[in-house]
Formats: C-alpha cells, sequence, structure tokens
C-alpha cells in the first residue's frame, strides 16, 4: 500500500518559497564576491589631503598666522621690537633705544593644538596662549583654513599701594580672534582676522557725583574690535616677503589705539624660522597693543586739532626654533 | 752637489710622509633591513612629487647636502661626517625602499626626518627629489 501525504498547500508554497529564498542568498553571495574582486582591480580615488605651509611659520610679523604645528613640536621664540626709528645716530635710529623683549614657549600635545606661554619685559607681561585648527584647506572640500587663537595677559608690574590696579582682575587682559586664511599658490598666501580684545578695568572719572546721581567717564571702552591682514609672497623656497596690517574698529573716546603696518623678510631653515622687520606695534601682545598702540604709520591730526607726522616705526627681528618629540 | 742630494731626499721623504698619515674618509656603511630596502615607492615620480620633494630638500637638506646634492651645503664643513655626493652611483643605486629608510630614521650627524616630516608621503616627494639629482 503506498502511503500518502497530503500536506495542506499552504505549508508547501512556505517551503518553495523557503527554498528559493536560500538560492537567492547563495547568488546574492556570489554576486558580492564577484564585486570585491572588480574593486580590487579598480584604482581607489585619490583622497585630497589639507594643504601644507600655508605659511612658514606660527608667527607674521606681530600677529599669529593659521598655522598649528604638528603633534609633538616644541617651539620657542626670541622676539625683539627696537625703539622707534627718527632719532637718527643718537640711538642708530632705535636699534640702541630700550627695547622690548618677549620670550616664549609653544606645545602641540595633540593635532591641532598649539599652547604656550610667554613673558614680556613691558609691564612685566605674562601670557598663555592657545590655538586650534578647525578647518584645514582641502581641494574640493574646503576653500580656506580657520583657526581659532585666543590669549590671556596678566600684567605683574610693581604696584605696592593698588595705585594701578586696585583689584588683582584689573591686571588681566584677553584676546581672541577667528583666522581665515587661504594659499593660492605655492608663493602666495593671505590670510584675515577678525579680533576681539577686551581689558578688565579702564580708567574713568566723575563727571557728576551729586545727590541727584553720579556719572562716570571712561577714557576707554572695555571691548576693543579689530582686523588683522597679513600676507606672505616666497621669494625663493627659503625666503619670502612679509606684511601685516593691524586695523582698530571700535573707537575709543580718549587714547584712541593707532593702526600696525608691518612689512619685511622671512628666512625659513628645518628648525627656524626668523623675520626681520618695521612696524609700528610695540608691545610683543595683541591685546596691549590692540588697545595702546601710539605708533602710527600714517600721519594724522590728533584730538587737539594738532597735526602729527607718521611713520612712527620701529625695527623688530622674530626668531623661533622648532623641535620635534 | 751633496747639498741638492740631501735636500731632494727631504723634500721626498716628507711628501712621502704626508701620504702615509693621510687618511681618506671612507663613508661608513649604513646596513638598511631588508624588509625596507625593498618597499616600493607608493608615490609616482611626476612634477607634483618632484615639486613638493624639491621644497623639503630646501628646507630640511640643502644647508649640509647643497643645493644640488653635492655635499657641499653651508653646514658641511662643520659636520664629522662628511655628506655623501649624492649625484653619484653610490647613492642613486641605492633602492627608493633605502632612501626613505636613511632619511626617515636618521644616523650620527643625519638627524632623523620622520617626526618633523610625518606623513610618509612627503618622505616619498623627497625621495623622487633625489633621484632628479642623478647626474
Amino acid at each position: 500500500m503506498k502511503l500518502k501525504i497530503k500536506l495542506p498547500n499552504s505549508l508547501l508554497t512556505l517551503a518553495v518559497s523557503l527554498v528559493s529564498c536560500l538560492f537567492l542568498l547563495q547568488t546574492s553571495t556570489l554576486y558580492a564576491q564577484d564585486s570585491t574582486g572588480v574593486a580590487k582591480e579598480r584604482t581607489a580615488p585619490v583622497k585630497a589631503k589639507p594643504v601644507k605651509n600655508t605659511f612658514d611659520g606660527t608667527w607674521i610679523i606681530d600677529d599669529q598666522t593659521v598655522i598649528v604645528p604638528v603633534k609633538g613640536t616644541f617651539q620657542m621664540d626670541i622676539m625683539h621690537r627696537f625703539g622707534t626709528v627718527g632719532n637718527g645716530y643718537q640711538d642708530l635710529d632705535g636699534i640702541f633705544a630700550p627695547a622690548n623683549i618677549r620670550l616664549g614657549i609653544n606645545y602641540a600635545p595633540i593635532n591641532n593644538l598649539y599652547i604656550g606661554l610667554g613673558f614680556s619685559k613691558d609691564d612685566m607681561l605674562w601670557d598663555g596662549n592657545a590655538k586650534y585648527a578647525i578647518i584645514r584647506q582641502t581641494k574640493g572640500t574646503y576653500p580656506v583654513s580657520v583657526t581659532y587663537y585666543g590669549d590671556l595677559a596678566y600684567d605683574t608690574q610693581f604696584d605696592p599701594d593698588h595705585s594701578l590696579f586696585p583689584h588683582t582682575t584689573d591686571r588681566l587682559m584677553s584676546f581672541n580672534e577667528i583666522i581665515i586664511a587661504r594659499k593660492f599658490n605655492d608663493r602666495f598666501s593671505l590670510q584675515v582676522a577678525p579680533t576681539l580684545s577686551h581689558q578688565n578695568a579702564v580708567k574713568g572719572f566723575y563727571t557728576k557725583n551729586d545727590s541727584t546721581g553720579t556719572t562716570v567717564f571712561q577714557d576707554m571702552r572695555h571691548d576693543q574690535f579689530g582686523i588683522a591682514v597679513a600676507g606672505r609672497y616666497k621669494i625663493s623656497e627659503t625666503t619670502s616677503i612679509i606684511i601685516d596690517y593691524d586695523q582698530p574698529i571700535t573707537k575709543e573716546p580718549t587714547n584712541n589705539p593707532h593702526p600696525n603696518l608691518a612689512f619685511g623678510f622671512e628666512f625659513t631653515t628645518s628648525g627656524h624660522t626668523f623675520q626681520i622687520f618695521m612696524g609700528n606695534y610695540q608691545l610683543l601682545n595683541p591685546e596691549h597693543d590692540s588697545f595702546f598702540n601710539a605708533n602710527n604709520p600714517f600721519s594724522y591730526t590728533d584730538a587737539n586739532g594738532t597735526k602729527v607726522k607718521g611713520g612712527q616705526f620701529c625695527v623688530g627681528f622674530n626668531i623661533s626654533r622648532l623641535w620635534n618629540f | 752637489m751633496k747639498r741638492k742630494v740631501i735636500l731632494v731626499s727631504s723634500v721626498l721623504a716628507v711628501c712621502a710622509m704626508s701620504f702615509a698619515f693621510t687618511t681618506i674618509q671612507q663613508p661608513k656603511p649604513w646596513p638598511v633591513p631588508e624588509k625596507n630596502a625593498k618597499m616600493a615607492n607608493p608615490v609616482k615620480s611626476n612634477a607634483e612629487s618632484i615639486s613638493a620633494g624639491k621644497a623639503l630638500w630646501n628646507q630640511h637638506c640643502s644647508s649640509c647636502h647643497g643645493k644640488k646634492g653635492l655635499g657641499d651645503g653651508s653646514k658641511a664643513a662643520q659636520l664629522k661626517t662628511t655628506p655623501q655626493d649624492m649625484t653619484l652611483a653610490a647613492c642613486q643605486s641605492q633602492s627608493d625602499g633605502a632612501l626613505f629608510y636613511k632619511i626617515s630614521e636618521g644616523r650620527d650627524d643625519m638627524p632623523s626626518f620622520k617626526k618633523k616630516i610625518p606623513e610618509a608621503e612627503d618622505i616619498w616627494n623627497l625621495v623622487n627629489f633625489v633621484r632628479t639629482l642623478k647626474k
């Protein structure tokens, strides 16, 4: 007797479907292997890398460049600003006049971050700074590089009777900027940086102080906006012409700061960057220069209506020594 | 006559002694591990690569090795090791991998560049430029 197995139609359909699925999956796997083989034969698309050496160092005269060195870089800076030109042989056009000096160190503990510490002679000024590369110019992705730079300065000049600084926080000033740069070709790079400087304390006096109330006149504002533009043109692999311009934007009630125009040469070696130039900034600190620069490249009329001749330049140099750990 | 003989003999003796005490500085052998020497150059030598290599050469190498690789850079005289003429076969016969290894690792007066030039592609660009120094 022949055994008859009667399966319901639905179960039969399910079994056929499952077997079909297995075949389909198997076929798909075969296709997948095949496509991998093809991918290996094809050349992988070349991923564009960020441009290098937009500038040759972290400084461009008085301003920071967009550059953040590679992780493990240690830098030591020696910076000099001599006296203003104009006295001729008397002080060799400022070279033998009292000079301002800054000594600084920086280190890159991780990629894209640079932290540093500096000490300047004028006002016995300590400064701590940090720089972070946000965007790096990459062909087809980013047309510019963008870096943040911040600096906090602490004035340690002697003030035993607290006449200059009634509170400790009055000694603090800060500086923040966003640097936007583009390397146009191997020779020419340009950067622009909106800046914001802040001083914790400003001098003032009462213009009204009676029973009806008090009014205080502040001789300066707490915040100063500015803009910095800098460029480099390489005339050989290791020598460049550099130029730097800083324009204060906020109008101060008194002691309005002057712009800075600086120009010179940069020489680069494997472990050094050396810059020699003429410029108007003398204070070797961005927030102090933004608020208190008294040298003007251009002729101007002062608050009393007196015409003042410009050209108040001083010679300066920056030396940076780099080590890689 | 006797005096002339003595004079000529003395000059010859001094010449002989000077030759005897002259040592010609032979380059110290610089063995490269086989694995490194056989490493293939992944960067194609083209105008872009050579230009990038030339920029690195001028910044990092030319002060000792000279602009054209003749070993006559401005710092060469101060070194304990005389930089070799890189235009000659002694350098050019080495594999790309061997040059890459020597640039990366350094030895004695020759500094290591693996931290100063952190991207391998840049060191290969430098190797490609070194090939253009061949006479």
